[in-house]
């Protein structure tokens, strides 16, 4: 004895459903090939369904009164071999086993997903990293050019979104794509060295590839300036280690800063925007989105927490540990990696003092934060041993200016070197 | 049948509602086709119409697809509103030489003195496992032909919408509805005003592949804009709606955002409505390509035996290969021997 | 007119015009055109089976036509051509399809379940009325041949509203064309009555076109025999062409996706079943000694026996490979399809399974 599922055949052109009005069976018993096992009522018509075996229902799979979508099961037979004709199976069948009967077949169930291809798509999309989705109201039109010109762009390597098209309306000529091309093979002049001994190579790919074009679109494209500041953080380190202690979440320098940089924005909004050339407008963030640069296994990322303004300490502490965490085991969701207002890179866990660092795309400020180190320091009058840093920041000197920027540093000083609980909370 | 939320019905069904609203609403409204009136259509499309509206009013005509076009033409000459069903795409050949010589023409001809309300409804496209000359798409033909309008729903709200707005236009109007998404279901409002007869649909938003269709592929469309969701491509589907004329400016902003074309239909692709989009969209968008805009169609074959349409009619998997073409993700066609 | 020789009750009445025309069928003849309507419409009704079991995409019954079918049929030479539509699988059987092949195209793996010029039969026609031109031009070229074989067309009453239709008659008449109309009126079009699609016979409508016109009850076997004989020896003749109306009635629905208890009354259905073209042939058959219980019980046999093996092959019908779609649609290479065809095979060799 083999089982034999029957299943909801399409009764009329392009039905998708029936009713089971009644059955003319019950399980367990036999049935003669063709007898009417049921009565179904479709969209069209009343439909007698007679039984495709011949042999013993072994199992009814709807009640009288319910639906059925064409495909489903409705009866079970328990046939003998002679009974049981050999259905033809095709590779199609394997998807829908014993569907046979036609009409609008359901296009998958569930999910839809696509039938997996041999060979993964040859060039890989243009995208190392997904589009962001934007509101409708921030959708961009594409930097206008000619498909001639995009493929020299796209050989060239160059970014047309970072271009400004001296042809009509803007248009992006290819003069334009060789002379940006003309900057970077300047500026890198890669034919004018040679190797005069063993060298090991490593492709341009990944992350690296991406933070390179970053870190170029964003250093000949911005005008850098950087200024230091040395501070006392000592009183910094001491609120931290306080906080911990007395909460439940690990605060650490990192979150002090953090939350001193967010205050700090607050009041120079300059800080905390972009130049947009294409719409001649300087952008101010309402709002911070405080990347923190990291550095992976697979290169430098920096991940951003989404409005980190309006968390609290211990909630900005907790969002850079979830950060952290994430940024290590290379986890971090595509738009974590996008949309960033301003940045902090820690540098002081390589034990530097103080850097230049270069602005992420897309915004005016960066901070460095040298190493913590005990140096002789003034210290009320007298001269202590105390924890001495430097804060580095890098502006977009289109942007930010000079006071602006200094005013900015100076306060962000004053707040850690303060740290007063009561502020920094 | 089945429970359904209150303002939620099938696509038929919001067919049937918009004729009794357009048979209430205006006493030259008549309905004309085979088996319409008793049977209430072999889709159930007119059930119930000629109980409530009489058989003067909902006409079961003689079997004659040329007749009913061609009495339609006299009977608008008198006044009369005519909705005429032709019973499947593939029998609205006898009726053409009316269609093209005739309705197309007299508003022309008559200098603009004679109008010609006439709506013209066809179920129309494949994938419903039938017998020959039952899934055709023969869009291309009237959209080639000056002075009728032409147009397609893919929602039940836009096929109750959309055919109210036929009926009350004075230009020939042929309503394709698909018949494989009859028994889809959806919100309707009926009062709700919707969008111009000309309109196209954005109808899943997204910013690197604009998947222009219409009819019957919208729902196949969404879903591989889903499915393609899990591949981080983000594809905007436009659903038409209107064939002739076709709202370019809505499929324009898309592409100079996306500088990705691909157009999908079930009719074969000689001179294919997707040729025209391709060509227009090219001229006024040939500076925000990206790439070759892509068609994904029927063959230009017969339309083959019920086993076999699946190779046929473009699916959910066709089409993301076309996203993958337009998106260079695959050698380019030309590359084929 | 109405010709009838065999009533409902089996009663075979005396025609002395046509009577002649059927003297040579013996009682043994007889069994036999009884034995092929017990057959046909066995195989129609595990047709609808099939159909009900999703084995089918759609069926159209001949269901009380069997008469009209088998009588006309059984009558043709092997060199006439029949044009019909979709509803005639019991001439195809005459014609010698074998079982399988009728019902390849509505399980949907084919375009064509024979070769027309193999069986003397164009491929079945689903658009109404269409095939009356085809029949008509068709008898043309046996005119012009010389040749005494006719064209048979097979058309419905809805069809007798095509202007297909009345425009093949106009041809068959100016041309003198040896065609035989043979219109089933089997009272509905779907759900359309005939009276929908004439006020007068269909019988006299082909008169006023000046083609001789046949009514005859189409359920009674001997009477479509003699009508169709009567036919093909006029078109045989250099006579024209004629047009045999006849009367019968259609028991099941339109398709197997129609319900007609939505548009006709039951107690129509009822009365019909009284001059079922079957049981009056039984009738007079039993009658006549040729029909007893065993050679009833044979003949029930052997319908088993078809239905049996035309379910086999219908469950043995296997899809037919994916690039066969661009076969045949041109009979010269097409480089367009070519490369159609090209770029689809590597499409479907892309899949990972």
């Amino acid at each position: 004895m083999s089982l034999r599922e029957f299943r909801l055949p399409d009764l009329g052109e392009g039905l998708t459903e029936s009713d089971i009005v009644a059955w003319r069976i019950s399980e367990g018993d036999a049935v003669e090939l063709n007898q009417i096992i049921a009565e179904v009522e479709t969209a069209k018509a009343l439909v007698e369904l007679p039984s495709p075996y011949t042999g013993v229902v072994a199992a009814l799979h709807a009640r009288a009164g319910e639906t059925v979508s064409v495909g489903d099961p409705l009866v079970t037979f328990a046939v003998t071999p002679e009974d049981a004709p050999a259905v033809v199976t095709e590779p199609e069948d394997a998807l829908e086993p014993n569907l046979v009967g036609y009409g609008a077949r359901p296009e998958h169930s569930g999910r839809p997903v696509r039938r997996a291809r041999r060979a993964p798509p040859d060039v890989p999309t243009h995208r190392d990293q997904p589009a962001p989705i934007m509101a409708p109201g921030e959708r961009r039109e594409r930097p206008r050019s000619t498909p001639p010109v995009r493929h020299l762009a796209r050989q060239l390597g160059v970014d047309l979104e970072q271009l400004v098209g001296t042809g009509g309306e803007g248009l992006i000529t290819r003069l334009d794509v060789e002379a940006a091309a003309e900057r970077t093979r300047d500026s890198l002049a890669d034919d004018a060295f040679t190797d005069d001994g063993p060298v090991t190579r490593i492709p341009i790919r990944g992350v690296r590839k991406h933070t390179a074009a970053a870190m170029v679109a964003s250093a000949f494209t911005a005008p850098h300036v950087t200024v230091f500041h040395t501070i006392d953080v000592t009183r910094a380190f001491e609120l931290a280690t306080w906080v911990t202690e007395s909460g439940g979440t690990k605060v650490s320098f990192l979150a002090i800063a953090s939350r001193a940089v967010c205050l700090a924005l607050s009041g120079h909004p300059e800080l905390n925007s972009r130049w947009q050339q294409s719409t001649q407008e300087i952008v101010q963030y309402g709002y911070v989105n405080l990347g923190i640069a990291a550095a992976t296994e697979r290169g430098l990322v920096v991940p951003n927490i989404k409005d980190a303004g309006s968390l609290d300490l211990v909630g900005l502490a907790a969002a850079l540990a979830e950060l952290t965490a994430e940024a290590r085991a290379g986890k971090a969701a595509p738009d974590r990696l996008t949309g960033g207002t301003f940045t902090i890179t820690n540098i002081g866990v390589f034990g530097v003092e103080a850097g230049t660092p270069i602005l992420n795309p897309g915004e005016a400020g960066i901070l460095a934060l040298g190493a913590a180190q005990r140096r002789p320091w003034e210290f009320e009058d007298g001269i202590a041993l105390r924890q001495v840093m430097t804060l580095s920041l890098s502006f977009d000197h289109r942007v930010v200016d000079g006071e602006q920027g200094s005013r900015f540093l100076a306060e962000l000083g004053n707040l850690l070197q303060v740290a007063d609980e009561a502020v920094l909370r | 049948m089945s429970d359904l939320a209150p303002g939620t019905t099938t696509l038929g069904k919001a067919l049937n509602r918009a004729l009794f609203r357009a048979l209430d609403d205006d006493p030259k409204v008549m309905v004309l086709g085979e088996d319409v009136g008793v049977l209430g259509g072999v889709y159930r499309i007119t059930d119930g119409l000629q109980a409530r509206f009489g058989a003067n009013r909902v006409v079961d005509t003689p079997l004659a697809e040329s007749a009913i076009i061609g009495t339609a033409i006299g009977l608008a000459f008198r006044g009369y509103r005519p909705v005429c069903e032709i019973q499947f795409d593939g029998f609205v050949y006898p009726a053409f030489d009316q269609i093209v010589s005739q309705l197309a023409r007299m508003h022309a001809r008559t200098n603009g003195a004679v109008t010609l309300p006439i709506t013209i409804r066809i179920p129309v496209g494949g994938g419903i496992g039938s017998a020959e000359h039952h899934s055709d798409s023969p869009e291309t033909l009237f959209v080639h032909t000056p002075g009728i309008r032409v147009v397609t729903a893919a929602t039940p709200q836009d096929a109750h919408t959309l055919l109210r707005q036929a009926i009350a236009c004075d230009d020939p109007v042929i309503f394709f509805e698909p018949k494989r998404r009859y028994h889809v279901k959806g919100e309707v409002d009926e009062e709700a005003a919707g969008l111009p007869m000309g309109a196209a649909r954005i109808a899943r938003p997204g910013d690197q592949v604009t998947l222009v269709t219409f009819g019957s592929l919208v729902p196949t469309a969404l879903d591989a804009a889903t499915a393609a969701a899990d591949e981080r491509i983000s594809i905007e589907v436009i659903d038409l709606r209107s064939l002739s004329p076709i709202d370019f400016a809505t499929i324009e902003a898309s592409v100079r955002r996306t500088g990705h074309l691909v157009v999908a239909h079930e009719a074969p692709q000689t001179a294919g409505l997707g040729a025209e989009i391709a060509a227009t969209i090219t001229e006024r968008c040939f500076t925000y390509l990206e790439a070759a805009p892509v068609r994904v169609t029927g063959h230009d074959i017969v339309y083959p035996p019920a086993r076999l349409e699946r190779h046929h009619v473009p699916d959910l998997d066709r089409i993301l290969f076309g996203v993958d073409r337009v998106l260079g993700r695959v050698p380019a066609r030309a590359e084929l021997a | 007119m109405f010709l009838q020789l065999l009533d409902e009750n089996g009663t075979r009445h005396a025609s002395p015009e046509f009577d002649p025309l059927v003297a040579d069928l013996t009682p043994q003849h007889l069994l036999g055109l009884y034995r092929d309507m017990v057959v046909v419409r066995r195989i129609d009704a595990e047709a609808t089976a099939l159909q009900r079991q999703g084995e089918l995409a759609l069926w159209p019954p001949l269901l009380g036509q069997e008469a009209a079918q088998i009588g006309s049929g059984r009558a043709l030479r092997d060199d006439d051509f029949v044009f019909s539509s979709y509803r005639e699988h019991a001439v195809a059987y005459t014609r010698g399809v074998a079982l399988v092949d009728l019902l390849r195209v509505w399980r949907g793996v084919t375009a064509s379940g024979w070769d027309p010029h193999e069986v003397g039969m164009a491929t079945p026609q689903v658009i109404i009325g269409a095939q009356t031109l085809h029949a008509t031009g068709y008898a043309m070229g046996i005119k012009n041949d010389g040749a005494d074989s006719v064209a048979v067309t097979y058309f419905g009453d809805g069809a007798m509203s095509e202007g297909d239709v009345s425009e093949a008659m106009v041809f068959a008449a100016s041309f003198q064309a040896p065609v035989v109309f043979f219109c089933q009126n089997n009272q509905w079009a779907i759900s359309e009555p005939v009276t929908l699609q004439s006020r007068v016979d269909l019988a006299d409508r082909a008169t006023g076109f000046g083609i001789p016109s046949l009514r005859v009850d189409g359920n009674d076997v001997l009477a479509v025999t003699a009508a169709t004989r009567a036919a093909l020896a006029r078109a045989r003749a250099g006579e024209g062409p004629t047009f045999i109306e006849a009367v019968t009635y259609r028991m099941g629905p339109h398709t197997t996706a129609d319900d007609p208890t939505r548009y006709r009354d039951s107690a129509e259905l009822t009365e019909w079943q009284g001059r079922d073209p079957i049981s009056r042939l039984a009738e007079y058959l039993r009658a006549a000694g040729v029909l007893d219980h065993d050679v009833d019980t044979r003949i029930a046999g052997e319908a088993d026996a078809v239905a049996a093996e035309l379910r086999a092959g219908c469950l043995a019908l296997a899809d037919p490979d994916a690039l066969t779609i661009f076969d045949n649609v041109y009979a010269e290479p097409h480089h367009v399809l070519e490369r159609q065809r090209a770029e689809y095979a590597h499409y479907l060799e892309g899949f990972a399974e």
